[in-house]
């Protein structure tokens, strides 16, 4: 079987940490966001995933070419000269898509279409399911969120799930679901679709809609698409809740800690150091080689790899990047975002501040503003 | 003979263009910076330049091994693990620097200095003072911003330097040149170390440091405003010693001042272009452009009836008609600004497309 994964650009909103890594490699708790899905396609029996990409980066191919053998999936990249918007690179990759050279595959076996920003339980099995029960060219998972009117809401049948129509944004109140970004196509889409920049919300669902060939498979559990730094926290929070309920013995025990407090759901790559008097969690990740000097105060917070936290500094709502170094006594809050290689002086404050790779800050920033 | 030039890190006053291409390489008036150093330093008979680096750039080494085969030098690396300040660079490279020609004093130069690079008289004066350093100094309108030099006015010895003077001291300030003898490397150790403060002030007290008077322009175009005005200066110099290498008026434009362009860029109907404008390789200016006191990287287009006024546009960057960009608005590399947008003071990072105005100075990432 096969997905299509859209990876898209350069990852903009998710600067200043795409500045030194490509999006699909940024540890979302301490694993690339990309190996995710991969993973978790992999599980339900995806043998060969399509990365559609608009910028081809040198370190994406290495380590792509590594969960390749690591995982036995075939991974292909489908690389657009132009940007092809959200439904031209499935017509792109149609040679690919209905290639049914390998054994025991027919041409009718559906694919998988993800949007790469996309954290969820991935329930893709079932998804399957739901698609081979009503049988039509199309499913798409919804999910139901508090605040639809930031998003694209679906509006389908309560009982079929068949799906009548798509509301982007809504002003007034339509219905809870939302587009999940998460799809299973029959290859008679791709029919639908040519290579040039389409989107498939709003040029090809509303005609599978109208033909009774679009069905939606109603999502339970998480759900988040962090391509933010703000939503990227959001997620985090999710997600541990989530690994709270199904691995709980990954999540931080709180009495390998002694002489620190570990509070709700925190996750600790093994070689991470915290010393004594600290406050780490709720929703914390800290990546390989973290350092956490004493009495640090951390919430709602994600360390990448090889950062420092100085002493007593308190840290709410932060993404620390790479090999960062903050000083002691510092307070950052408000989505306060480091780029790879930042240090940040002793006794500073930093608000809502998202700063560039390789700065050194040396004055507090008290208003929400770009570093560079 | 032998120079070194101390070019740093990341480079991060010249962002956003630095997010793209390490700074030596960011063409100033369509020549990358560190190539208009290097030409001056070959003039002058250097056969091996030194670049004092705390940041490898894969595309920084292609450049220069390709331009060391071009002019017949050695250019090498000397890698910086960590940021050794302004002297400890020296120290660092004191092998190279040393073997060999003894005898002969060595260049060293800050990397963003854009001037004429008056090597011959420097190599003169030194040789006539016949001390340990010489310092090249420049006149400047707002000497509170520098490093001010006193200096004796008949012989050129140094007294002291005063950093960032609150009161006037002097006008002369520290061009960032400088040619010494290789008896100052043993005083310094490849340690952070400020050749300012922790070097000089000793030359000085014995006597050993004098001051060569530049004339002509200077300027450090480490960031953007300085690089715009740099621009200005350094064409309205080619205008007085090489005025053919300038875009002269023509009949279907109207050029304005001091303008510089690739022969490959494309001017289109009713433009006015100048003064203090350079344009790269491959630009294209379409009808009704007017364009002033500004750069335009190669391969960037600005479209019909836009007005730029103190903008440096980096490289494949498309401008749409109608725009108004002013008050060192700085895009980088492969970026979109819609139609009839207006940006003031805006620095917007690569890859970005603008599509609302940004009527107040920040920086779009």
């Amino acid at each position: 079987m096969k997905a299509l994964i859209l990876v898209g650009g350069y990852g903009t909103r998710l600067r200043p940490l795409t500045l030194s890594v490509p999006k699909p490699l940024v540890e979302f708790c301490n694993k690339p966001m990309m190996l995710h899905q991969i993973e978790a396609l992999v599980r339900c029996g995806v043998d060969h995933v399509i990365l559609a990409v608009s910028y081809r980066a040198q370190t994406l191919e290495t380590n792509i070419a590594d969960w390749s053998e690591k995982l036995g999936v075939k991974i292909t990249m489908s690389h657009e000269q132009e940007p092809l918007g959200t439904a031209g690179p499935l017509a792109l990759a149609r040679n690919i898509l209905i290639d049914n050279q390998s054994a025991g595959e027919t041409v009718n076996e559906p694919f998988f279409v993800l949007n790469s920003d996309v954290i969820c339980e991935f329930p893709f099995r079932e998804m399957i399911d739901c698609h081979r029960s009503h049988g039509k060219e199309g499913t798409i998972a919804v999910t139901k969120v508090e605040e639809p009117s930031k998003y694209g809401v679906v509006v389908f049948d309560q009982h079929s799930g068949e799906i009548h129509r798509f509301v982007e944004k809504p002003k007034e109140y339509v219905g809870n679901r939302i587009n999940a970004g998460l799809y299973l196509f029959n290859t008679s889409i791709l029919d639908r679709i040519e290579v040039k920049p389409t989107s498939i919300e709003k040029e090809v669902f509303p005609f599978m809609a109208e033909e009774g060939q679009l069905f939606c498979y109603q999502m339970s559990g998480f759900w988040m698409d962090i391509g933010q730094p703000k939503d990227f926290l959001a997620g985090m929070t999710l997600y541990l809740s989530n690994l709270r309920i199904k691995d709980p013995s990954s999540l931080c025990n709180e009495s390998l800690y002694e002489s620190s407090e570990i509070n709700g759901n925190v996750l600790l790559h093994p070689s991470v150091s915290i010393a004594s008097n600290c406050r780490i969690g709720p929703n914390v990740s800290l990546s390989d080689g973290v350092v956490i000097e004493s009495g640090v105060c951390l919430k709602n917070c994600v360390v990448l790899s090889g950062s420092i936290i100085g002493s007593h500094s308190w840290l709410n709502g932060c993404i620390v990047g790479w090999r960062c170094h903050i000083g002691r006594w510092v307070r950052m809050e408000n989505v306060t975002v480091l780029g790879e290689d930042v240090i940040v002086n002793d006794e500073l404050y930093l608000n809502g501040c998202r700063v560039l790779p390789h700065k050194s800050l040396s004055l507090s920033v008290p208003q929400p503003q770009i570093i560079m | 003979m032998k120079a070194l030039i101390l070019v740093g890190g990341y480079g991060t006053r010249l962002r956003p263009l630095t997010l793209s291409v390490p700074k030596p390489l960011v063409e100033f008036c369509n020549k990358p910076m560190m190539l208009h150093q290097i030409e001056a330093l070959v003039k002058v008979g250097v056969t091996q330049i030194i670049l004092a680096v705390s940041y490898r750039a894969q595309i920084l080494e292609k450049e220069t091994s390709s331009w060391a085969k071009t002019y017949g030098i050695e250019i090498i690396l000397s890698h910086e693990l960590e940021p050794l300040g302004t002297a400890g660079p020296l120290a660092l490279a004191r092998e190279l620097l040393i073997s060999g020609s003894q005898s002969q004093p060595f260049f060293v130069l800050n990397s963003d200095v854009i001037c004429e690079f008056p090597f011959d008289e420097m190599l003169r004066f030194h040789k006539n003072h016949g001390r340990e350093g010489t310092v090249a100094v420049t006149k400047v309108d707002e000497p509170s911003k520098y490093g001010v030099v006193v200096f004796d006015k008949h012989s050129g010895q140094i007294n002291r330097f005063v950093e960032k003077p609150k009161e006037y001291v002097s006008n002369k300030i520290n061009a960032g040149l400088y040619l010494f003898n290789s008896a100052i490397l043993d005083r310094i150790k490849p340690v952070p170390t400020s050749i300012e403060k922790e070097v000089f002030p000793f030359m000085a007290s014995e006597s050993q440091l004098y001051s060569f008077e530049m004339s002509g322009f200077w300027m450090d175009v480490g960031q953007p405003k300085d690089f715009l005005t740099g621009v200005g200066l350094y064409l309205g110099n080619l205008r007085l010693k090489q005025p053919h290498a300038l875009l002269a008026p023509n009949a279907d434009m109207s050029v304005i001042g001091n303008v510089m362009i690739d022969s490959s860029v494309v001017i289109g109907k009713n433009c006015r272009i100048g003064p203090n404008v350079s344009l790269s390789a491959d630009v294209v200016i379409e009808d009704g452009v007017c364009v002033k006191n500004s750069v335009v990287l190669s391969g960037s287009r600005i479209r019909s009836h836009a007005w730029l006024n103190s903008c440096i546009v980096g490289w494949r960057c498309s401008i749409g008609q109608w725009v108004r960009m002013e008050n060192v608005t700085v895009l980088g590399e492969d970026v979109i600004v819609n139609d009839e947008l207006y940006l003031n003071g805006c620095r917007v990072l690569p890859h970005k497309a603008i599509s609302s105005s940004v009527p107040k100075p920040q920086i779009i990432m």
